[in-house]
């Protein structure tokens, strides 16, 4: 009876007992910010179907209206209660549209909700051909450096940037069905763009150090 | 169907009834005070008809306070009583003033905590200075609209770190203000030109005030500012410059050490500043104590060339910012200029340079800060206004101190708040029942170059062997970027919990002696977590029982309905009092009682939902 009775709490208001639809935050009868719900998904937060293939502008245009009557700002005179649930809402919310913009951490993301840690630390990287690149492109970061090369430096930043277009299209492939079939080649691919990722921030700081030396 | 009716948050209660409502520009060299009158954005004027509130503040002996421009009539005779630039002390240590000790002529007390400087009038904290600032444009605004305002929004830096925030709300606090939010400048003047202009487009916003800069990159569309990134200097401003022309003039001759000549030739670089954005040459008159007047020609390119090192530091940030935001020159709509600072036409011209475009200033930069707040301030209240909606970032990294002295980010710079993440952390050494936290703030690895925000002792872990305790700690930052941290012991299932919320006018011990109480206490705060948890079930509990039966009553048996009325009775008697158990025990008896009731509410809500779903598909 307990467990029923919950479910009758949690899919109906707390407040006006009105039947909650989606999204699962605010009753649309009569306003209230609900309780929050850890157990939600990021997708189901930002009331988006669950897949790889997604609308960065679509995410930002949905979350940016939930936020609009989440964020704790709407509730600066409301009651502690209201405000906490708000900041709640509205941090998950944030945590949504940082994860799932980025084509990197949506599919590490969606690998982690089947169970497959593609970036945990008992993941040892075994990929040979994974390893040569890296050293390869680092050597060729740390002459450019050494040469001050800004131009060398824009060339590297946009082949690298290429590299991680491809995989992120392979992305795409692989994770078009879900739960994604193939998690270890998947799982590969999230980790050859999180490399690429980084290459690109430290191109990034060392061309701005140049700049600023 | 709805029991009780609730107004949607947000929502103005009655349009008649308007709340009154101030921003606020807390600066370095000047404050102002706006509010939304009649549907426009209107700075206040003081008696005179001056918008500007010089941020000076004069201790006399006699107990009398001094704000604004008799303050500074009064600077050059009394130095160490007549308190300028407060705001670059705001949150900050005695450590941290020592590089600006130089250029100020206060007599500071040494100590712990947060700076204090010595007057006529007693020691005084930054934070009852600025209060005193506060108070006079609280009156001012409360002459002007004729009554209290509700809720004002003050702005910051959007570099002010934790410690510089919380000084800021604790000032205001002082004043007898009730603070809605903290805002950031740049995205205060974002609003300002947002809903003053209707455009959208990616602006950046370059604030050079009196003692801080700022660089900030906002994105503006359908009504919401969300800010890229932002970066900058809380230590470089207009002041710099004041000071850069200072040094040049004091080897003129002078005592330098002498605190009224050094502000007298301040006050003349600093004149002498604003005359060079109008004309090409200026006279300055300078009188050493015991010895002649003499006058020094300075043209604007000489004081170009003094402060370009000044003007040259804004420019590290600005590429930061850019990279952070991830976006290219030419992606920018628009370049705004705000502080009085960005008068200089050297700014002007360096800034056009540097992002290729044009800056827009067509509201006065002095102004446009206040403006932006008092539009805020007004839609806080619930004063109707178009979807606004701000969504700001961290300005600077938060993290803890790991082994060896380093620092482990936790959250990086630039990610919206509000925003909270987790960290696990593990005992070290077998029987282990405490670990040090310590929480820093800044972008540096070493510990000695981060801002400590926090340090505080986890106690009473259970012993066990090493790496098997589970201490889960929480960073929470709201939506005024101040931060509460949670530290909870997982492995044994009882968890202790502790919120910190650090504070400069705290000093670590203080704060660890906070700490240390709330561990001590530990078994005392246990029965009393159990009691709130009890009580929130139970309320939930009768709430959902008012709730069912308000809309379903008619679904139950008088037998039934007599039944759950007992029960319910039972679990309202032990809400009122301090039985933990008992209440639990009640709460269960309802939800037993319940049973037929929940069963046949779910049968025709579930009935319900079928039969609107056809109508729907009708419908289409």
């Amino acid at each position: 009876m307990r467990r029923e009775l919950y479910d009758l709490m949690t899919d109906s208001c707390f407040q006006c007992g009105a039947v909650l639809g989606a999204p699962p935050a605010l009753c649309a009868a009569c306003g209230a910010v609900q309780p929050f719900r850890a157990d939600l998904s990021l997708f189901a937060v930002a009331d988006l179907p669950e897949t790889y293939d997604l609308d960065v502008q679509a995410l930002r245009t949905q979350v940016f209206a939930l936020q609009k009557g989440l964020h704790p700002d709407r509730f600066a005179h409301a009651e502690p209660t209201a405000r906490r649930h708000s900041l709640e809402w509205s941090t998950r919310l944030n945590e949504a549209l940082a994860i799932l913009r980025d084509p990197l951490r949506r599919a590490d993301y969606l690998l982690r909700r089947q169970g497959v840690d593609a970036l945990g630390e008992q993941v040892k990287v075994a990929d040979p051909t994974l390893l040569m690149t890296q050293m390869i492109y680092r050597e060729r970061l740390e002459e450019l450096v050494a040469a001050r090369d800004v131009t060398g430096m824009e060339a590297l930043r946009q082949e690298v940037d290429t590299a991680g277009v491809h995989v992120v299209q392979r992305l795409h492939r692989l994770l078009a069905t879900l739960p994604c079939a193939e998690p270890e080649a998947a799982g590969s691919a999230v980790r050859e763009l999180q490399f690429l990722d980084k290459l690109l921030g430290e191109i990034g700081r060392s061309a701005e150090s140049l700049q600023n030396a | 169907m709805a029991l009780m009716q609730i107004a949607e948050p947000g929502m103005a209660a009655d349009p008649h009834q308007r709340r009154l409502a101030i921003g606020i520009d807390l600066g370095t060299t000047h404050s102002l005070v706006a509010s939304v009158l009649s549907a426009v954005p209107t700075v206040m004027r003081d008696h005179e008809g001056k918008h500007l509130l010089p941020s000076v503040v004069r201790y006399l002996c006699d107990g009398d306070i001094h704000v604004g421009y008799p303050a500074v009539a009064a600077a050059g005779q009394d130095p160490h009583n007549t308190i300028a630039s407060v705001k670059r002390l705001m949150g900050r240590g005695h450590g941290d003033v020592q590089t600006l000790a130089g250029h100020l002529p206060y007599d500071l007390v040494p100590g712990e905590g947060m700076v204090r400087l010595r007057t006529v009038a007693g020691e005084k904290s930054p934070v009852e200075v600025s209060a005193e600032i506060l108070r006079v444009l609280k009156e001012r605004a409360v002459e002007t609209l004729g009554g209290e305002p509700e809720g004002v929004v003050i702005t910051v830096p959007a570099y002010f770190d934790e410690a510089q925030r919380q000084a800021t709300k604790d000032a205001a606090r002082l004043a007898g203000l009730n603070v809605l939010r903290l805002l950031a400048e740049p995205t205060a003047a974002a609003v300002a030109y947002g809903l003053d202009k209707g455009s959208e487009g990616i602006f950046a916003i370059y604030d050079l005030g009196g003692g801080t800069f700022d660089i900030s990159i906002l994105r503006l569309q359908a009504g919401v500012f969300e800010v890229l990134a932002t970066a900058g200097d809380s230590a470089l401003g207009g002041d710099d410059m004041d000071h850069a022309l200072a040094e040049w003039l004091m080897r003129e001759g002078g005592d330098a050490s002498d605190p009224l000549w050094r502000r007298q030739v301040l006050q003349q670089a600093r004149t002498a500043k604003e005359a060079l954005s109008a004309v090409d040459e200026t006279l300055i008159v300078l009188a050493p104590s015991g010895r002649a007047a003499h006058e020094i020609k300075l043209s604007r390119s000489q004081l170009e060339s003094l402060i370009q090192p000044v003007i040259q530091r804004t420019l590290p940030a600005c590429r930061r910012a850019l990279r952070d935001a991830g976006l290219k020159l030419d992606e920018i709509d628009g370049v705004v200029l705000v502080g009085g600072a960005t008068r200089v036409p050297a700014v002007r011209a360096l800034v056009e340079a540097s992002f290729q475009q044009a800056p827009l200033t067509d509201i006065d930069p002095d102004q446009v800060v206040a403006m932006g707040a008092a539009i805020q301030a007004d839609a806080l209240v619930g004063n109707q206004r178009e979807d606004l909606l701000l969504m700001d970032v961290l300005p600077l990294s938060l993290g803890l101190e790991t082994m060896g002295g380093l620092v482990e980010t936790i959250i990086p710079r630039n990610t919206p708040i509000p925003v909270a993440r987790a960290q696990e952390f593990t005992t070290f050494k077998d029987g282990q029942t405490a670990m040090s936290i310590h929480v820093l703030q800044g972008e540096r690895d070493l510990v000695q170059d981060c801002r400590s925000l926090a340090r505080f002792s986890l106690r009473g872990i259970p012993p066990m062997v090493a790496g098997a305790a589970r201490i889960l700690v929480t960073f929470q930052v709201d939506a005024d970027g101040l931060l509460a941290v949670r530290a909870e012991e997982m492995s044994t299932g009882g968890r202790s919990e502790v919120v910190v919320k650090p504070s400069f006018g705290l000093n670590d011990e203080e704060i660890a002696n906070m700490l240390q109480d709330s561990f001590t206490h530990g078994a005392e705060d246990v029965v009393k977590r159990r009691l709130s948890e009890a009580k929130v079930e139970g309320e939930r509990v009768r709430e959902a029982l008012i709730t069912a039966l308000a809309a379903d009553a008619d679904l139950l048996e008088p037998a039934e309905r007599a039944a759950l009325d007992k029960t319910n009775a039972a679990l309202i008697q032990a809400l009122s009092g301090t039985d933990a158990d008992a209440i639990t025990h009640a709460a269960e008896a309802v939800e037993a009682a319940a049973g037929p009731l929940v069963q046949r509410r779910m049968d025709s809500a579930l009935r319900r939902a079928i039969a609107g779903r056809s109508i729907d598909d009708l419908g289409d």
